[in-house]
């Protein structure tokens, strides 16, 4: 049984500084087994300027067990697969510790992204590229950004109208959007789930 | 299984001569026949087939309990800790890190004992330190963060405090894990102290702690070159090998029953090296996805195409009625034809006439999968054979042996020769099994090997699918009682019949074990064998046949223990080998 009152604090502790860590994590659903999690793009990379949104299942045995994640936005990076999102990273699965957090785990997914290591590649083709061709490589990452990591670039108006012609009555599409800060996806994903 | 009783009641002294050649045999019956040679090699050791099978050798292994184990492991902790002078827990995890070696150990502690003691994350504190039993302060536990007092915490000796709770799962999730829990640290990732036994018994209830003194005692033997795990399924024995015998026979029989190769850890492959077996079993892999129809258990009558499922031990098939057609579960051709004689052979039937050149090749590829199933089939036919004898033989022992013993007024000690047949059965179906596979090595241009093979092959198993006949179905007439046949005076004849078969069997698959383990040369007439039986049965036969020995002419020989075996009927007073009695042989 995952431990709730452990989740709850976690929440909680994450989202009080996210103004400092630009990490944040929330339930999907009103079950809090299912998370995401949104990191900033590390400045000074090819990831720099796109939020990173990362899929969060929890296991029975949280915090004993570790936390499953992936990436729900296409990356590109020789850690993570490019088709599925799947992040290899050992503290995900070995060295996972109950004394880790879910913030301790995305922060260490941001380092990754910093710091990518390509002879313990999760996706070849990108690891080939990396060590190949690091600039290809690094127009493919900032590119794959622009197009997947940055807030639709439609304002709220033409957002909450394309949710309406969906289906979802006004009043619903303009309060779930503004708890999900604005991002058409979530909202989405969160009126679909009820 | 009972070494034989030599002392038993004298009216079954002599319907037991059959069985128990070793000693009254020669003694009884045929003491005066015998020219002497063999009458005093009579071993003590225990009556069992499987240590018939290596009768040239001693045991080579020692079967070891779960206790003799620990004991063991406890000696070694004990040299160290006392030496040490540290705690029995520290000993045992810094045997873990050193692979049991406790002169490993003692060298590096001496050497430089901080360095020891940082690589095993070894605090040397007391217990009471990690588990305060009294104060009232408030700590965060750093795992469910929650504020607890003192008292409900523990830690590894260091400065990481959790709550006992947490500690719970901690320990439980990674004995759950696996192995990996030997080498257990303190949740905080940064820190190396280690969650050793003293914890784990504290804090594990009894399931966990068992499940982590298994793997305990798993690294102490995976650590000991000369100590294996039996692998037999759910078999908690281990096996030492003394491998400074003999080396050539690895064969292992467990107390398990399961019976494998040390070395490699197949199963007993005898006469087979190991490295044929390794290459017979990946080629069985490899050619899997042509082949898996051949394990399909249902093959259609020859004659009325109904579908038939195999699901007694022997090959003889009888097809339900009305149709009763008797055939070979192998070759699916008519059992009478087989006439006793088994259909081992493999024949090339077709000839390449002059077929254009890629039909030609399609030939030769049909032929080369022709040929692997044909051996294939065979093995794996007997494998599963001696998988269902083996669980017949179980049954027997378990039940029918009492239904029996009250059925024909016999204490169970006298039904030995029932499990003696079904041992040898086993131990034949294994051997014949194996033999397949060196067939299938046999270089096609060895074509006086093949055949000299193929001989020795075809007489052992058309006498193990007698045995293996007589010791199912006769066997089975006499379990339910229903025929009126089945009276005392018949169950004393079968008593007579079956132990010749076994005997007869046994000879036969001696033979041929030889005659494989020889490379197939020509078998030495006085096989390097002075406790087998066939070398006795020789003995006899010479004064019968004296003119015709002696050229070393194996497939001779052979031919001539056969007839010994069925015209004499082996005890001497049966009334004439019938046996290819067949008349109730249903499979449904
Ligand atoms: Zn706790
Ligand atoms: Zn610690
Ligand atoms: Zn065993
Ligand atoms: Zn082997
Ligand atoms: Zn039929
Ligand atoms: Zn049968
Ligand atoms: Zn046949």
């Amino acid at each position: 049984m995952v431990d709730f009152s452990r989740v709850q604090k976690e929440l909680q502790e994450c989202n009080r500084d996210i103004n400092v860590s630009g990490i944040s994590v929330n339930p999907k659903s009103d079950n809090l087994t299912n998370l995401i999690g949104t990191i900033p793009g590390p400045t000074g990379t090819p990831y720099e300027g796109g939020t990173f949104k990362i899929d969060i299942d929890l296991p029975d045995g949280y915090p004993f067990e570790p936390p499953k994640m992936k990436f729900a936005t296409k990356v590109w990076h020789p850690n993570i697969s490019s088709q599925s999102g799947a992040i290899c990273l050992d503290i995900l699965k070995d060295q996972w510790s109950p004394a880790l957090t879910l913030k301790t785990a995305l922060l260490s997914i941001q380092a990754l992204l910093s710091a990518p290591e390509p002879d313990d590649p999760q996706d070849a083709v990108v690891a080939q590229q990396y060590l190949k061709d690091y600039q290809t490589f690094a127009s493919t990452a900032r590119y794959w950004t622009e197009s997947f990591a940055k807030t639709s670039s439609l304002g709220v108006e033409e957002k909450v109208q394309k949710l309406v012609e969906m289906g979802f009555p006004e009043a619903l599409v303009r309060s779930t959007l503004e708890v999900v800060g604005g991002d058409e996806n979530m909202a989405l994903e969160k009126l679909c789930s009820g | 299984m009972q070494p034989m009783d030599s002392d038993h009641d004298p009216l079954f002294r002599y319907t037991f001569s059959v069985y128990s050649h070793d000693q009254v045999y020669y003694d009884d019956a045929y003491a005066g026949d015998d020219d002497g040679v063999d009458v005093d090699e009579a071993t003590d050791d225990s009556n069992v087939l499987i240590n018939r099978a290596n009768s040239t050798s001693e045991k080579s292994y020692l079967i070891l309990k779960e206790d003799d184990l620990l004991r063991r492991q406890e000696e070694d902790i004990t040299k160290v800790f006392s030496v040490l002078s540290i705690t029995r827990d520290s000993a045992c995890m810094i045997l873990l890190r050193y692979n049991w070696s406790v002169s490993n150990v003692h060298e590096a502690w001496f050497e430089d004992e901080a360095k020891v003691r940082a690589l095993v994350g070894l605090l040397e504190v007391d217990p009471a330190v990690k588990f305060p039993k009294s104060g009232d302060q408030i700590v965060d536990c750093g795992i469910c963060f929650e504020s607890i007092s003192k008292r409900d915490t523990a830690t590894c000796g260091c400065d990481h405090i959790f709550c006992k709770t947490c500690w719970k799962a901690y320990v439980c999730t990674s004995i759950d894990d696996g192995p990996g829990c030997l080498t257990l640290r303190c949740p905080e990732p940064s820190c190396a102290a280690a969650v050793g036994p003293d914890m784990v018994n504290v804090l594990a209830p009894d399931n966990k702690k068992k499940r982590y003194a298994r793997f305990l005692l798993s690294s102490y033997i995976e650590s000991n070159k000369k100590i294996k795990w039996c692998p037999g399924p759910g078999c908690d024995y281990a096996v030492e090998f003394d491998d400074d015998f003999e080396a050539g026979n690895y064969d292992v029989s467990c107390l398990c029953k399961y019976t494998f190769c040390w070395k490699c850890m197949e199963d007993a492959h005898r006469p087979l090296g190991c490295e044929t077996v390794a290459k017979w079993v990946l080629k069985n892999t490899t050619e899997a996805e042509n082949t898996n129809w051949i394990l399909a258990y249902t093959k259609p009558c020859p004659k009325c195409k109904r579908s038939i499922e195999k699901n007694h031990g022997c090959m003889h098939m009888t097809c339900r009625p009305p149709c009763g057609y008797e055939f070979c579960w192998l070759c699916l051709g008519p059992y009478l034809g087989h006439d006793g004689r088994a259909c081992n052979r493999y024949t090339n039937s077709q000839k390449g006439g002059e077929l254009p050149e890629a039909e030609q090749q399609r030939e030769l590829a049909k032929k080369a999968i022709q040929r692997y199933t044909h051996y294939y089939e065979r093995w794996a036919a007997n494998e599963k054979s001696r998988k269902q004898a083996l669980s017949d033989m179980n049954k027997i022992e378990n039940t029918d042996l009492k239904t029996l013993s009250t059925n024909y007024c016999q204490p169970e000690t006298q039904l030995q020769f029932i499990l003696d047949a079904w041992l040898q059965i086993v131990e034949c179906r294994r051997v014949l099994k194996w033999t397949y596979a060196y067939g299938y090595y046999i270089p096609k241009k060895e074509e006086a090997k093949k055949s000299f093979f193929e001989y020795v092959q075809g007489e052992a198993e058309s006498g193990l699918e007698r045995l293996h006949l007589c010791a199912e179905k006769e066997l089975q007439s006499y379990i339910t009682n229903e025929e009126s046949e089945a009276t005392e005076d018949n169950f004393n004849n079968f008593r007579v019949k079956l132990a010749g078969l076994t005997s007869v069997t046994r000879s036969y698959f001696e033979n041929l074990v030889r005659a494989l383990e020889n490379g197939l040369s020509e078998v030495d007439d006085h096989g390097s064998d002075p406790g087998g039986s066939s070398t006795k049965v020789r003995g006899r036969a010479r004064g019968g046949e004296s003119s015709s020995l002696g050229g070393g002419d194996g497939a001779k020989r052979v031919r001539m223990l056969m007839r010994l075996g069925m015209d004499d009927g082996v005890g001497g007073e049966s009334s004439g080998g019938d046996y290819l009695d067949d008349d109730d042989d249903y499979e449904d």
